[in-house]
């Protein structure tokens, strides 16, 4: 056994040595660039989907959002359940938010969005819109007749740059009116504009909950929520938090950020993944294509080498080995040039991320995906070396030998 | 050591077939220098093929050592001529990519033989052919008569009970091809190995314990040439 593969060894050593560098060259360059090929896309739509999967918490859900229970359209004693949500250990803080639909009007211009209302000084703890504040400032605790509109729903002044219905351009201290679903029209200043570059959370507005109590007259967010977000400790583990919040009796429906968006991004991550693999086998074609036309041409030329080593009485296994090293050999090498010129890429594009309108994305390079892509990649090789060493090591010995 | 009963090869070419080896039967013993001559297709080649476990006969039988090695499946055909057998080829069939000493240890290496001792064997046998300061050159830097030793050479190395050599001189000149013959009857008489040699050249039958001599497939006769020994 040993002394097997020491020969294999020893043959496909000195063939890489000796036969022809310049097309093992050329092969390991292949390989690298097939290698990067089946990692470099797939980590572009990885890092799309994480980039997704950050605006999602950090602008809509939290960690973990509590809706109202089914058939019901707020969270009734909104108050008290988030007195005990936030003495649970693990939260860092919990934000009750109330949700209207709304007609936003300013000079010739109307738009219908959704305005949140919430308490800025739970908010800021559970979300990160404060943060991406392009002009103007965040709502204050006690604002009264101020509001905070997405990027998206001022717009630009030449409309065809927008890309829903906007309000003309309007700037940080213009005023608007809005009129709320319950018949209330109120005149608000605008204080802020918000540019997170989530498309859903730029086409919004937000106001106060005290400004949102007095619109509905006493009967609002203090005791009524459309949603609760829950802010977690960085090493909380949110199914087991969810389970506590559900075991407080708490009826409400109650999902971690992926639940709440596993509807909408589950199917287009399967999308991707559709693409993904269409790039991997698309990949391992080349490099199984490579690979048999190298190791064809090559035993094809070794023939009479071949018969003359079997003759002599090398085995016919030691030999198909020695193929089969020399292409683990230029995997190897083509992975290790791979993974260089990966990094490289990964490095650029970090730096210089690559724009989408939905913000910017930088490649995700996954483990798990390298390491079942490397094998994947070892194994269809193997495969495609194995075949054409096979066929011509059962050739009879006389004729090989005969073989130029 | 060896018997052959009634040795035939038919090549079949489209509806002519090819009667190559056409009844032979013979008995080798042990220490034996046989040359196998005849002129140009009369099966020479052929035969020693047979006889090597190269190719199989059509029919016949063949015992090496009492073994009836007809009967082998192709890997212990394969084990077989490691073990027991040396090959010298007319084209010296050494293998391009490698030095002349990798080419010499090769089949010592396929034995299990480590690595240091087959190197000082590989070393040992190039010294007797005379390829010491060759060791390191590759077939395509050696002459065919360099080429030729390095090929004895690595017959030499597992120290097989026969040596097949076919016109190992074919492409010698004759101070070449005296030194290769000298060099066969120096390891068959003093190791005792048993050589079959295939020849045309009528010169060479001085180095030869018998000759068994080949006409369109058929022995034409045997010579003991006694003065040999
Ligand atoms: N593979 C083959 N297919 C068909 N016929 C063959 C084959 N090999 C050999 N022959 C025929 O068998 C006969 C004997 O061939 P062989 O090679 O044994 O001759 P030889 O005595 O070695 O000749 P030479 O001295 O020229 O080498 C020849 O007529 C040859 O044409
Ligand atoms: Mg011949």
């Amino acid at each position: 056994m040993f002394e097997n593969l020491r020969v294999s060894v020893f043959l496909a050593a000195r063939a890489l040595q000796r036969g022809g560098r310049g097309r093992v060259l050329l092969n390991i360059i292949v390989i690298a660039f097939v290698f990067t090929n089946m990692i470099f896309l797939p980590s572009v739509i990885s890092g799309a989907v994480e980039s997704y999967n950050v605006q999602t918490i950090d602008f809509m859900t939290s960690d973990i959002v509590i809706g109202p229970r089914v058939d019901e359209r707020y969270i009734e004693d909104a108050d008290t359940l988030l007195g005990r949500i936030n003495r649970i250990p693990g939260v860092i803080r919990a934000s009750a938010r109330f949700s209207m639909p709304v007609s936003v009007d300013f000079e010739e211009n109307a738009v219908s969005i959704e305005v949140k209302a919430f308490d800025p000084r739970d908010e800021v703890e559970v979300t990160r819109i404060h943060e991406f504040i392009e002009e103007g400032s965040f709502l204050g605790s006690g604002d009264r007749n101020e509001i905070l509109l997405g990027v998206l729903v001022t717009g630009h002044e030449d409309k065809s740059k927008d890309f829903y219905d906007s309000l003309g351009g309007a700037a940080v201290g213009d005023v608007v009116t809005v009129r709320y679903a319950n018949g209330v029209a109120r005149e608000y200043r605008i204080k802020g504009i918000v540019r997170t570059k989530s498309y859903i959370a730029d086409y919004m507005a937000f106001v106060t909950a005290d400004e949102m109590e007095s619109v509905l007259g006493g009967t609002g967010p203090n005791t009524r929520a459309s949603e609760i977000l829950v802010k977690a400790t960085d090493d909380a583990d949110l199914s087991a938090l969810k389970r506590m919040i559900l075991s407080f009796g708490v009826g409400e429906e109650v999902k971690t950020w992926e639940d709440a968006t596993s509807d909408i991004v589950a199917e287009s991550v399967e999308s991707f993944n559709i693409i993904n693999n269409i790039t991997v086998i698309g990949s391992l074609i080349i490099a199984i294509v490579v690979i048999f036309i190298l190791i064809t041409i090559k035993t094809f030329t070794n023939r009479k080498q071949i018969g003359i080593l079997k003759a002599i009485g090398i085995k016919k296994s030691v030999i198909i080995n020695s193929y089969v090293m020399q292409v683990f050999f230029i995997c190897t090498f083509g992975v290790i040039l791979g993974l260089v010129i990966l990094e490289a890429m990964v490095l650029y594009f970090t730096a210089y991320p690559i724009e989408f309108p939905d913000g910017t994305v930088t490649p995700l390079v996954d483990a798990g995906m390298l390491v079942e892509n490397t094998v994947m990649l070892y194994l269809s090789s193997a495969v495609a070396g194995f075949i054409p060493a096979w066929r011509i090591t059962n050739e009879k010995i006389l004729d090989a030998m005969r073989g130029a | 050591m060896i018997t052959a009963r009634n040795l035939k090869k038919i090549y079949a070419m489209g509806r002519v077939e090819v009667h190559a080896l056409n009844g032979v039967s013979f008995d080798i013993g042990t220490g034996e220098f046989v040359g196998i001559m005849g002129s140009s297709g009369s099966g020479k080649s052929t035969l020693l093929h047979m006889l090597s476990l190269l190719d199989d006969p059509t029919e016949g039988e063949i015992t090496i050592g009492g073994e009836d090695v007809l009967t082998f499946s192709d890997s212990k055909k394969t084990r077989f001529r490691l073990q027991k057998f040396g090959f010298i080829f007319q084209d010296y069939a050494l293998v391009p990519e490698l030095s002349a000493l990798e080419n010499v240890i090769l089949p010592a290496l396929a034995r299990g033989v480590p690595l240091p001792d087959a190197s000082a064997a590989g070393r040992d046998y190039l010294d007797r052919v005379d390829l010491a300061g060759r060791k390191d050159h590759l077939p395509a830097e050696l002459s065919g008569g360099e080429q030729q030793r390095v090929a004895i050479a690595r017959a030499l190395v597992n120290n097989p009970d026969i040596l097949f050599a076919d016109e190992p001189c074919a492409n010698l000149d004759s101070t070449n091809s005296r030194a290769v013959l000298d060099l066969f009857g120096q390891i068959n008489k003093e190791l005792n190995q048993t050589v079959i040699m295939v020849s045309h050249e009528d010169w060479h039958r001085e180095y030869f314990d018998r000759v068994i001599r080949l006409r369109d497939g058929k022995i034409e006769k045997e010579e003991i040439l006694k003065g040999n020994r």
